[in-house]
């Protein structure tokens, strides 16, 4: 698939601007239990009961929730292991949120 | 459906449940069928061997079977991101998701009677392992769209009953082992 050349330098000047980040987006799903969520997340990102359960409320409550921010690539890395223990994740450029 | 108490924590790095032999079979059974549905997905011979070896597979669009999409979800809402991502990444994630499966499948298979002992990383491989059966069961069911209502009043001769109760009992050990996994993390 080829991209439109549109895309392309929309893609370069993101890179060189630097101050537009990637995000992960954790959306809800009505099948993950709202402890696994939770869990999850505490156990990819190393974040505290308190802020893992805080992000896994807004999943729940305002369907969606940022739960990482940094590079393309990191985001990618991000959603992959998100994709591997069956959350439903996408990244995309910050400022498009 | 619930003769075992589930999981619970035994030492630091411990987590054991006691199964009944029907409980075992049944989820020994839906390893293999997790196992399977992702294999379906594996590419089939004509492409690039160098390719393959490094992991790129020629999909680049989500799998038609609802299931098997929402097992190997896309990563973009854009489509062509969407396609990029998964023509690099979709044959590493399938290979997780069945080797979640299969470490499940082995330590019930090997399991002596009936119990299974995991450490923490084969905990988190069976969490991964009963999450993908909870969400191939779920679409089955049309969680989301049917009401937990709608799901607990099928009528005992509905073959979906015998699913939903599979569905729920699931969804209850898989609780069982996150709270399990939950205190010790509390401690650390």
């Amino acid at each position: 698939m080829v991209k439109t050349a549109d895309k392309i330098e929309e893609e370069i000047a993101a890179i060189f601007s630097g101050d537009q980040p990637w995000v992960t987006i954790v959306w809800d799903d009505p099948v993950n239990l709202m402890t696994y969520v939770t869990y999850v997340l505490m156990e990819l990102f190393g974040y505290s009961k308190a802020k893992a359960n805080e992000l896994m409320l807004k999943v729940h409550n305002e369907g969606k929730a940022v739960v990482s921010t940094g590079t393309r690539e990191e985001m990618e890395h991000d959603v992959a292991r998100l994709h591997e223990f069956g959350l439903w994740a996408t990244l995309q450029r910050g400022d498009q949120i | 459906m619930s003769n075992t108490e589930g999981f619970r924590r035994h030492g630091s790095n411990s987590y054991i449940a006691e199964f009944s032999q029907s409980e075992r079979e049944i989820l020994i059974n839906l390893t293999e069928q997790i196992i399977e549905l992702l294999a379906e997905r594996v590419d089939h011979g004509h492409e690039d061997p160098l390719a393959a070896m490094v992991g790129i597979t020629s999909h680049d669009s989500p799998p038609e079977d609802e299931v098997l999409h929402r097992l190997l979800p896309n990563a973009y809402a854009d489509e062509v991101d969407a396609a990029e991502f998964r023509r690099y990444t979709e044959s590493t994630l399938r290979n997780k998701k069945q080797a979640h499966a299969m470490a499940m499948r082995m330590y019930l298979k090997s399991a002596v009677d009936n119990i299974v002992d995991l450490d923490h990383d084969s905990a988190n491989a069976w969490l991964g392992a009963i999450n993908d059966i909870r969400l191939a069961v779920g679409v089955r069911l049309n969680v989301g769209v049917k009401t937990t209502e709608d799901l607990e009043i099928l009528a005992p001769d509905d073959p979906l009953s015998a699913v939903y109760t599979v569905y729920t009992w699931l969804g209850w050990l898989q609780e069982t082992l996150v709270i399990a996994l939950m205190d010790d993390s509390t401690i650390a």
